[in-house]
């Protein structure tokens, strides 16, 4: 099984990417390209579904950091669903989950996304 | 033989190739259950050597795949050591400087959270020169 797998998704205009297995030093550049394909594409919304993410490390998180600037000057923003314990203690010892929206199921950030609550 | 003096340990030696990352951090996970910690400790003591070992490769040898990181884990009756020795770029205690997360939440960039990883995340780091080359010490205990 590869290392990582990343699905991408449009559900009404937002893009919910999905990586499967870990995000570390070695899978991180095939996550940031993935990353970067939307933000060429103009998809400035962009929701991680992180439920069959089993680790990431610096060097994923990093790779977030990098484009959430972009993103939000142009009025997007990216947010985060399904993290799993250990991968949600990462977020949150690094003060991250007060920089992104954290969400306990997709379908909760998309109706956030859309203004339903 | 084993001095019974001497801790219990083991090594494993890998290619300075990030692809090695997941053998490595698999068996600190592995390692560190063995060593009497529970699943979320465990956890966290993976992501503190990924992001040691990460170093190592892509600082101490910019990134060079034709040098060898050794790993050794030993078994203390109250802690796990983890030692990463290395003969690339020396890293001193004295120039560790870690960010400040709430920094980072107002002022987002890349880069220099791996060490604020791993000193969250384990008890003790101590950067060492050795006669060989270098070591980074991660020290956890035993709760």
């Amino acid at each position: 099984m590869a290392d990582l797998l990343i699905q991408v998704r449009n559900v009404d205009g937002v893009a919910v990417v999905r990586p499967e297995g870990f995000i570390n030093a070695h899978t991180v550049r095939q996550f940031e390209r993935a990353l970067e394909a939307l933000v060429r594409e103009g998809r400035w919304t962009i929701l991680l579904d992180c439920s069959m993410l089993n680790y990431i490390s610096s060097a994923g998180l990093g790779a977030i950091m990098g484009l959430i600037e972009p993103v939000r000057a142009n009025g997007g923003d990216i947010l985060l669903c399904q993290l799993q314990k250990n991968v949600h203690e990462i977020f949150d010892t690094l003060g991250f989950t007060e920089l992104y929206r954290v969400f306990d199921t997709e379908g909760e950030a998309l109706q956030c996304l859309n203004g339903k609550v | 033989m084993r001095s019974p003096a001497e801790p219990e340990s083991f090594r494993l030696v890998i290619p300075s190739q990030t692809r090695y990352l997941n053998l490595v951090t698999g068996l600190a996970k592995r390692a560190s259950i063995v060593a009497g910690m529970d699943d979320a400790t465990s956890a966290k003591i993976s992501i503190a050597v990924d992001e040691a070992v990460t170093n190592v490769i892509v600082h101490a040898y910019g990134g060079e795949a034709d040098h060898l990181v050794d790993i050794e884990l030993r078994f203390l009756a109250s802690a796990l050591e983890v030692h990463i020795c290395h003969t690339g770029r020396a890293i001193r205690d004295n120039e560790v400087v870690l960010p400040d997360p709430r920094e980072y939440v107002k002022h987002p960039r890349k880069g220099g959270l791996g060490l604020l990883l791993m000193s969250r995340f384990m008890d003790e780091i101590h950067f060492i020169e050795t006669g060989e080359g270098s070591e980074c010490c991660m020290i956890k205990h035993v709760v």
